[in-house]
């Protein structure tokens, strides 16, 4: 069992197509077809047992019973598989680091440069890092990816990625970040950013006489860092603040009505207080389900059951762990996702919190999120339960391409998986 | 295993009459009329005040039971009686006025051991002025102990019981080549540290290899490479076995009648010679396969025995190496990547570790992890499976209960069901291995410390008070 397993990885995998997938070619997607399956499209369709999707160039063509499969499309056996729209992390650094702790792999920070809000993560993504095929072997499909910080408020740009670990892996823009606990204390943060934005109205307003330099001269951001904010305060570029106490939560609500943000609250821990205002407000939250410590006094009302009572009150949330969770772990969204059901949140709620949810919530529904017609095929089979820690995947599709579930870590697992085998490094 | 308890009472209460001349942390046997009391140090001057919570005769019936030491018994029942597992089996003997407890549909484990915690020493709320785990002033601190930076009222223990933990060792960080003492514990609620000390443990001794000694030293006087990491453990023994000989030899020398002074007492040699007396237990916190072999061999350097290698990502590559020095491996499911040596982690590092005969344990080192310990182990095992490495689940348990008791040396007490140990039962709402299981029930020497029914049984620290409502974390 062992041996035929391991012989089957080794020259079926690791022979031929993971120095493709791993490179940074584009790989071509092809007509595929995943029939028999239990298809959980989280779209209109609802749930289908026994169905076929077909894919074409990367998106989905058709899906339901009664699908002709065109001649010499590659078709997955789905039977007794469970299939579900790819994992998404709403807030992750996939692409900008490899190792946390190194001086050269980190890309996410715009500290100790002149950059806050004209931080932009796409100019630096590694396509061919080592972390992207490894959460997409475990069923993460696209991401938002986002930087870490700034000496400032203002992070910088996001990215929307899909995990195909090719060079054109980025679909777009993300979001803007902000991090008021950069200001030093809670009046300082919000006065800041109130003051920062009626600038930048200015700015915008006056762009050519302050470029002559016929502006005032004691703007709080530098020209630069305020051009990357008009797209914000147009409505034109979600912003996402990062905070937890309800206090601060209410203050970025009350900033998205004074500015007419598309605002997105990320951390959230005491959301399920302000629930009743997010869901007034229209305002959609990114919670770690895992958070049920007073990591500080703007946490001290943590609560596994975040997730039941936001979706108890009618707010629309997504679940993404933060920490090692953004990066190496970022597959871990579907344990995630699993806790808050333990602890209350419907199922299918939780299946939605980490696919179609965030989609809508960085407004990128029409191509993701979902198992419809003309979206992107991020697909993935599963042997079980896609929340259940026991589960494992067995196809992930991305793009349209069905990747092998290999990684560096797996290829480190079969190396040693036989100590009798000798010399290790000749494997 | 060794009873610090009994030799530590035996020399103190003997030791009275001296400990005025000798100073407070020196006791000594009876002196005779013409000498001199023989010096003895007291290995245990902060003792164990911990008393088991109040309990009732207790019996689970027709549950799924999973020993801790590999075995399932299905329609099991488990008499709990003062405080002790009195029987597990299919047919048990109940005495009249038990309380009996359903167990159908749930399944019984012993209490989880987290043999790597840093609850209370760096506590929530993550402030500066509670964190007390690294004493990173200087590479060896030998002499620190974590208990005497254990805050009780960490609101984490709370979380954590109602993740199925009983016991737990916690440790000082890994900054220092040699970070000081740990401590294990029982999931107590308790206003003193004392209180929540396992009667009996051994201490442990906080190693750390590699990156992190080097990080924080390397531009303060060094170590600054992995190589003066090695110079720096051992001139720490070679001080270590000198001053074992010099207190050998006084007492060797003080029995055969001869006159002779007692060396001075040195808190960080006191706990070097811990060690190498075979008293208190090295938890090495190292990732690289290389590193742990050089540890290992550096255990035979200098005649000493390592317990357990703490996060040990590469314990897969030398699997069969250490089940061959008998030294386990307390590791993460899935955790890798966050630093160059922990690059080479895989996610069947537990499993390939348990299929050499090595000793396995899943570990948190977090205070989230902590309270989904079974979790881990499930990813585990189930990664194992993915690739051929077949355990059953009573056998993957033993990674969370059996294994975890070896390591700190109180497996004669606690880490299985079996007749005669301390009652440390869970409950759990179903299989263990599902994200969708809770702890429902959690007996700490038989007394019901946690019930997630009865908010009555929810503990909550001093600290939260006024902050949050009781149980409302949950």
């Amino acid at each position: 069992m062992r041996k035929s397993l391991m012989n089957l990885i080794t020259t079926t995998l690791v022979g031929a197509s993971v120095v493709f997938s791993m490179g940074t070619t584009t790989a071509l997607a092809e007509t595929l077809a995943i029939t028999g399956g239990t298809v959980h499209t989280l779209g209109k369709k609802g749930t289908l047992t026994n169905a076929t999707i077909l894919i074409e160039d990367g998106k989905i063509r058709a899906i339901g019973q009664n699908i002709r499969i065109p001649a010499g499309a590659e078709v997955i056996d789905a039977r007794g598989r469970i299939v579900v729209p790819g994992s998404m992390h709403s807030g992750s650094r996939l692409g900008l680091s490899e190792i946390s702790l190194t001086e050269d792999s980190n890309e996410h920070s715009a500290k100790k440069s002149p950059f806050t809000a004209a931080f932009d993560v796409r100019r630096g993504l590694k396509s061919n890092s080592i972390v992207i095929p490894d959460n997409r072997r475990q069923g993460l499909t696209h991401a938002i990816t986002q930087p870490s910080g700034s000496d400032g408020i203002f992070s910088g740009s996001g990215a929307v990625i899909s995990l195909t670990g090719t060079a054109d892996m980025i679909y777009g823009k993300g979001p803007m970040i902000a991090n008021p606990s950069k200001a030093g204390n809670r009046n300082i943060a919000w006065a800041k950013m109130r003051l920062i934005f009626d600038q930048v109205k200015y700015y915008d307003r006056n762009r050519s006489a302050i470029q002559q330099g016929k502006g005032p001269g004691d703007f709080l951001l530098t020209t630069y860092n305020m051009a990357a904010l008009v797209p914000v305060l147009k409505g034109k570029q979600k912003l996402v603040v990062l905070v937890d106490s309800e206090d601060d939560i209410r203050q970025a609500i009350a900033l998205k009505k004074d500015y007419d943000l598309d605002l997105i609250i990320s951390g959230a821990v005491e959301a399920w207080r302000v629930a009743a205002e997010l869901v007034a407000a229209k305002v959609p939250v990114i919670i770690n389900p895992q958070a049920n410590l007073p990591g500080s006094f703007g946490q001290v009302a943590a609560t596994f059951r975040n997730a039941a009572l936001l979706e108890e009150a009618g707010v629309e949330f997504a679940i993404s762990p933060g920490g090692m969770a953004a990066n190496h772990n970022a597959f871990m969204v579907n344990q995630m996702a699993g806790l808050a059901v333990a602890h209350g949140l419907d199922w299918s709620r939780a299946l939605e919190a980490i696919t179609l949810s965030p989609a809508r919530i960085f407004g990128i529904d029409n191509s993701f999120g979902s198992l419809e017609k003309g979206k992107i095929a991020n697909i993935v089979l599963w042997d079980g339960d896609p929340l259940e820690v026991t589960s494992n995947v067995s196809h992930v599709i991305v793009r349209g391409v069905n990747h092998p579930l290999v990684s560096r870590r797996t290829m480190l697992r079969d190396r040693y998986l036989d100590l009798n085998k000798k010399p290790y490094a000749y494997h | 295993m060794l009873r610090l308890e009994k030799i530590i009472a035996a020399a103190t209460f003997a030791g009275l009459a001296a400990t005025a001349l000798m100073g407070p942390a020196l006791a000594a046997e009876k002196a005779t009329k013409d000498r001199l009391p023989l010096v003895v140090i007291d290995k245990n001057p902060y003792p164990s005040t911990y008393q088991a919570f109040p309990s009732v005769t207790t019996v689970i019936t027709n549950a799924t039971v999973l020993d801790g030491a590999g075995e399932q018994l299905d329609g099991a029942s488990i008499l709990m009686e003062n405080g002790k597992i009195v029987a597990v089996g299919t047919e048990l003997e109940i005495p009249y006025g038990t309380l009996v407890i359903d167990g159908s549909g749930k399944w019984v484990t012993p209490g989880i051991i987290d043999v790597h915690s840093h609850l209370g020493v760096y506590a929530s709320p993550g402030h500066k002025s509670l964190s007390d785990g690294n004493e990173a002033t200087k590479p060896v601190t030998a002499d620190v102990w974590a208990e005497h930076s254990i805050w009780p009222q960490d609101p984490g223990f709370s979380r954590a019981i109602a993740g199925g933990v009983t016991s737990l060792q916690i440790l000082p960080g890994s900054a220092n080549l040699i970070g000081g003492r740990g401590i294990t514990v029982k999931n107590v609620p308790s206003r003193t540290r004392q209180g929540m000390k396992f009667p009996g443990a051994p201490y442990g001794l906080k190693m750390a290899c590699g990156e992190n000694p080097k990080r924080v030293y390397g531009k303060k006087g060094g170590p600054s490479t992995r190589m003066a990491n090695m110079a720096g453990y051992r001139k720490a023994w070679i001080k270590a076995r000198d001053y074992k000989d010099k207190w050998d030899s006084y007492t060797r020398k003080y029995k055969a009648g001869e006159d002779v002074a007692a060396p001075s007492q040195d808190l960080e040699l006191d706990t070097l010679m811990g060690v190498l007396n075979g008293e208190i237990l090295i938890h090495n916190h190292c990732y690289r396969a290389d590193e742990m072999v050089s540890m290992m061999t550096m255990a035979h350097e200098f005649n000493y025995t390592i317990s357990t290698f703490h996060h040990a990502v590469e314990s897969y590559k030398i699997a069969d190496i250490l089940a061959k020095e008998n030294v386990c491996s307390a590791m993460w499911s899935d955790w890798w990547g966050f630093k160059l040596e922990a690059f080479d982690g895989v996610d069947e590092n537990i499993p390939m570790v348990a299929k050499a005969g090595a000793c396995a344990i899943v570990h948190s080192d977090d205070p989230n992890g902590i309270q989904r310990l079974n979790q881990e182990a499930a990813k585990a095992w189930a990664d194992g499976r993915k690739v051929g490495l077949d355990f059953t689940k009573a056998e993957a348990f033993t990674w969370l209960t059996l294994n975890a008791a070896k390591a700190l040396g109180i497996d004669d007490q606690t880490g299985s069901l079996e007749a005669g140990k301390m009652a440390d039962v869970v409950i759990w709402s179903g299989d263990p291995f599902s994200v969708y299981s809770l702890a429902e029930k959690v007996f700490i020497d038989g007394a019901l410390l946690y019930d997630r029914e009865d908010p009555g049984t929810h503990w909550q620290s001093d600290f939260e008070l006024g902050h949050n409502l009781k149980g409302a974390h949950q």
